[in-house]
């Protein structure tokens, strides 16, 4: 054998622009797409209206960091949640599988794989590996400590929440905006008419939607794919808990990548790894914990040399995964983190307008919310939306109803359906329509009929209750032109209140409205 | 992507824009309803199979007086108007129907009144505006307008030779697709040949109300102020401000913004009337909402009253509407601001109103 050639023999198939190509690679990319697809799909239909709430959400529940940590954090176990196993024997038997092919944000990951930009750059170190194993154990650390606030950094809820909040959104702004503009063109109102009549209400919102933190999580998803320019896939690389918890798993996983005798060092596997866990010192073996079985490797090697062969070895342990004293480190700083947060002024009282979904606030929704953000999703109104200070860190990103930008429909108990954990428990109707979620107050300084002598009442008119919660009284009074006017009065029944908050949506005071719905007592009404 | 020149760029946009207009060339323009199946949470009973109760006892409520006076009012709006007809001689100036099924009231008014094909002309586009205010309740509820008036209403227009026939309303709690299942309008108006549409907000318009009082101008759906025929079809209800939602109140579901029009709600719905002028008007009085209105959501509020009203003239169409729950039409400030500025009569004693008990 000359080692004097290092000249790299010709690949066996011409490699096109787009990678390696071969049937293993479209088997892949088929599933990843179709996959994708039914994950949009999906989210499409989450909106209230659509399919059942327990077909939706089925990715979610795929997901076995988000079912795990709930297990943990809530001491709950759903049968629904035994969905994640699938995932979990998947990952047993062909190891990092669902990054590779299922994964809805590693399949974004790899449309979006800015490799023209990126160029040759260099990679980045491997201890970076080990973040996704301290984050790991941290969201584990925490869930077991009542705490999922960290599930944010979850891929599952990353992509939904960025669909929810900030991208179809935005989609929805383009098309109304588009909308607008053409129907004022008289020949295209027809056509607009009936473009409109098929995207809406399914592929997009009958109203645009608004949502805090929009632009937030939309620099956040951008950030993530960003991240392609440093390296391929560096999310799934060097970040992603679920990765790593797959990544664990998968050190048992049958089937894995091995390479024969016959490899010669022609470095194209390492070249088109998106892991980069090819390692040209160990022989190119890869890394089974972060061998994502994508099968470009397979398919570029010009010798055949690579195959996937089951084996029940355990594989080897890096250097940059998780150890005892990391283990000991997060758990520690994890608790320190935790009695911090709970130290905060926001135990001893809740902000005042805290309002919960329906049966959620009973429910001890803060270890049970995995901030997937599928409720805010199916709420009709987007009325649901996430909670930045009212709920503090632990609450962060759970769901809370924001009044002024939707109310709690009557008609409606899409919520409950939809939560994947139940956090939001699945009440029938009539059983939803008499938990009280706020009681709204009068705020007679800013009322029309109270302050300015205005005839109004839109409180009471909007009060969905069959015994409306706003009782009205009449008054001789006087108006602002000084002529005498009958004035009707509201004032709020607290006992029949259930805090819908389609009182405060409608009232037509601008900025803060003058009805406004507050967190539920607990004392006895009065 | 590979690069393309600024010319074929510009070829593909102008091949696009011909695309389009060959398109709305080709196309119908009606637009179609949403293929997508609703599942309502809240399940509606099946409206196909007849209701009970439709014909309780025959209304107990205090009649308007002298409803027999042969002279034609004089009532004639000064407004623009696209299509009210003047009553012709012979016929009445107002039908009110008792004590039948909905279509077969509906049927022997529109006869008396010298038949549909009096107000619907052969294409012509048909809307019908029924109240749709809520998607909390089902029918029996009398929140939202009687499923088998509007379908009726329906049937007639096609029966008379409507081009189309669309049903639309914006409710106010909950989704219209939700409000459109829940009511149990939509079968009706489907098994009708009818369609639903949606309202979507690019398609309100600033519209200026040149006789407008209170209100000058307002943003108002586009395809109300476009079609030929416009049917009002409110339900009466009960209403804390207004006192009574009727006619005129109905309107206000074409409007987008409904915050500040109940600050002057008497004149402002006067004003409003003057700038949309329904054909027909259609007050469903077959169930009543007495108390609670306009949400309900209590039976004991309901009351069986089998009765519809129907007329071209709205203020007259809302004070018989009001005689019906025991009030004079002047007690209402909507029907005397909306008399006042000569949209129409409520005087009922010198109107020819012809009432046709379907059960004698």
């Amino acid at each position: 054998m000359s080692t004097a050639s290092i000249v790299p023999p010709k690949p066996k198939r011409k490699r096109l622009r787009g990678g390696p190509v071969g049937p293993w690679i479209t088997a892949r990319k088929v599933v990843q797409y179709l996959t994708l697809i039914i994950f949009l799909a999906l989210f499409l239909l989450s909106a209230r209206g659509g399919l059942a709430g327990n077909l939706i959400n089925f990715p979610m529940r795929l997901d076995p960091l988000v079912m795990l940590s709930h297990l943990l954090a809530s001491r709950t176990f759903l049968v629904g949640s035994s969905l994640a196993l699938f995932t979990i024997i998947l990952t047993l038997v062909f190891g990092r599988a669902w990054c590779g092919w299922l994964c809805p944000l590693g399949t974004t990951l790899d449309i979006f794989s800015l490799k023209r930009w990126r160029g040759k750059r260099q990679e980045p170190p491997e201890t970076w590996r080990s973040v996704k194993y301290a984050l790991l154990l941290t969201i584990l650390v925490a869930a077991l400590f009542g705490n999922l606030t960290l599930l944010v950094f979850d891929p599952l809820t990353i992509i939904f929440r960025a669909l929810t909040v900030s991208i179809w959104p935005a989609v929805d702004q383009i098309v109304t905006v588009i909308e607008s503009s053409l129907y004022n063109i008289p020949f295209m109102a027809g056509t607009i008419s009936t473009v409109d009549g098929v995207l809406r209400p399914v592929i997009l919102p009958p109203e645009p939607v608004y949502y805090r933190d929009a632009v937030l999580f939309g620099a956040v998803f951008l950030g993530v794919v960003l991240l392609n320019l440093a390296a391929p896939r560096f999310w799934c690389r060097y970040l992603c808990p679920l990765g790593g918890l797959l990544g664990l798993f998968s050190k048992a996983a049958l089937f894995r990548r091995e390479v024969g005798e016959d490899c010669k060092g022609c470095v194209l596997c390492k070249q088109v790894c998106p892991t980069g866990t090819i390692d040209p010192e160990m022989g190119y073996a890869s890394d089974p914990s972060e061998c994502t079985m994508c099968l470009d490797c397979l398919e570029v090697c010009p010798r055949s040399s690579i195959a996937f062969t089951p084996g029940l070895k355990l594989a080897e342990w890096h250097s940059y995964d998780p150890n005892r004293r990391q283990a000991l480190v997060a758990f520690g700083s994890t608790i320190a983190a935790l009695a911090l947060f709970r130290s905060s002024a926001l135990t001893k009282r809740e902000t005042p307008h805290l309002i919960r979904p329906p049966g959620a606030r009973e429910n001890n929704l803060l270890s049970k919310c995995v901030r997937c953000a599928e409720c805010m999703r199916a709420c009709p109104t987007s009325g649901l939306q996430p909670a930045v200070t009212e709920a503090g860190l632990e609450g962060f990103w759970t769901p809370v109803l924001i009044p002024r930008l939707g109310y709690c429909d009557y008609s409606c108990n899409a919520c409950g359906q939809i939560c994947p954990v139940q956090a939001i428990p699945p009440l029938p109707l009539e059983e939803k329509r008499a938990q009280v979620i706020g009681r709204a107050y009068i705020n007679q300084n800013r009322c029309l009929a109270w302050s300015d002598h205005v005839p109004c009442i839109v409180c009471e008119e909007m009060c969905p209750l069959p015994e409306k919660a706003i009782q009205l009284q009449e008054s001789q009074d006087i108006d602002q032109q000084g002529n005498p006017i009958t004035l009707q009065l509201p004032s709020v029944l607290r006992e029949r209140c259930i805090g819908c908050g389609i009182c405060e949506y409608k009232c037509p005071v601008n900025g803060e409205a003058a009805i406004r719905v507050y967190v539920p007592g607990t004392e006895v009404p009065f | 992507m590979s690069r393309i020149s600024r010319r074929e760029f510009l070829l593909s946009v102008l091949a696009g824009l011909g695309g389009l207009a060959v398109d709305q060339v080709l196309t119908a323009c009606s637009p179609k309803a949403t293929p997508f199946a609703p599942q309502a949470t809240l399940q509606p009973q099946s409206t196909l199979a007849r209701p009970t109760n439709t014909l309780a006892s025959p209304a107990t409520l205090t009649k308007p007086n002298s409803p027999t006076a042969i002279t034609q009012s004089e009532a004639s709006p000064t407004s623009p108007q696209p299509t009210p007809t003047q009553p012709s001689a012979g016929s009445p100036y107002m039908v009110v129907a008792r004590n039948g099924e909905p279509e077969d009231m509906l049927r022997r008014a529109l006869a008396a009144l010298g038949g549909m094909e009096k107000f619907v002309s052969k294409g012509a586009n048909v809307l019908i505006k029924p109240n749709i205010c809520v998607a909390y309740h089902t029918y029996e509820y009398a929140a939202t307008t009687n499923p088998w008036v509007v379908g009726a209403l329906v049937k007639l227009c096609l029966e008379a030779g409507a081009g189309s026939v669309r049903v639309m309303d914006y409710p106010f709690g909950g989704t219209a697709k939700e409000a459109y299942a829940i009511s149990g309008i939509e079968e009706q108006v489907k098994a009708a040949g009818g369609e639903m549409a949606f309202m979507p907000g690019f398609k309100y318009v600033s519209t200026k109300i040149p006789d407008g009082k209170s209100l000058k101008k307002c943003d108002i759906f586009d395809d109300i102020l476009k079609t030929d025929v416009l049917i009002n079809v409110p339900i009466a209800k009960h209403h804390s401000l207004a006192r009574l939602t009727l006619g005129m109140k109905n309107l206000m579901g074409v409007i987008r913004d409904r915050g500040a029009i109940h600050q002057n709600l008497g004149q402002r719905l006067a004003d409003l009337s003057s700038r949309i002028r329904p054909t027909l008007t259609v007050v469903d009085a077959v169930r009543v909402l007495m108390a609670n209105g306009p949400t309900g959501g209590n039976l004991d509020d309901v009351k069986q009253l089998n009765t519809i009203i129907v007329s071209p003239d709205i203020v007259a169409a809302d004070s018989y509407g009001a005689t019906l729950f025991g009030l004079q039409p002047d007690e209402l400030a909507y029907i005397k601001a909306g008399a006042a500025m000569g949209l129409g009569s409520s005087d009922l004693g010198s109107l020819r109103i012809e009432e046709i008990n379907l059960a004698a």
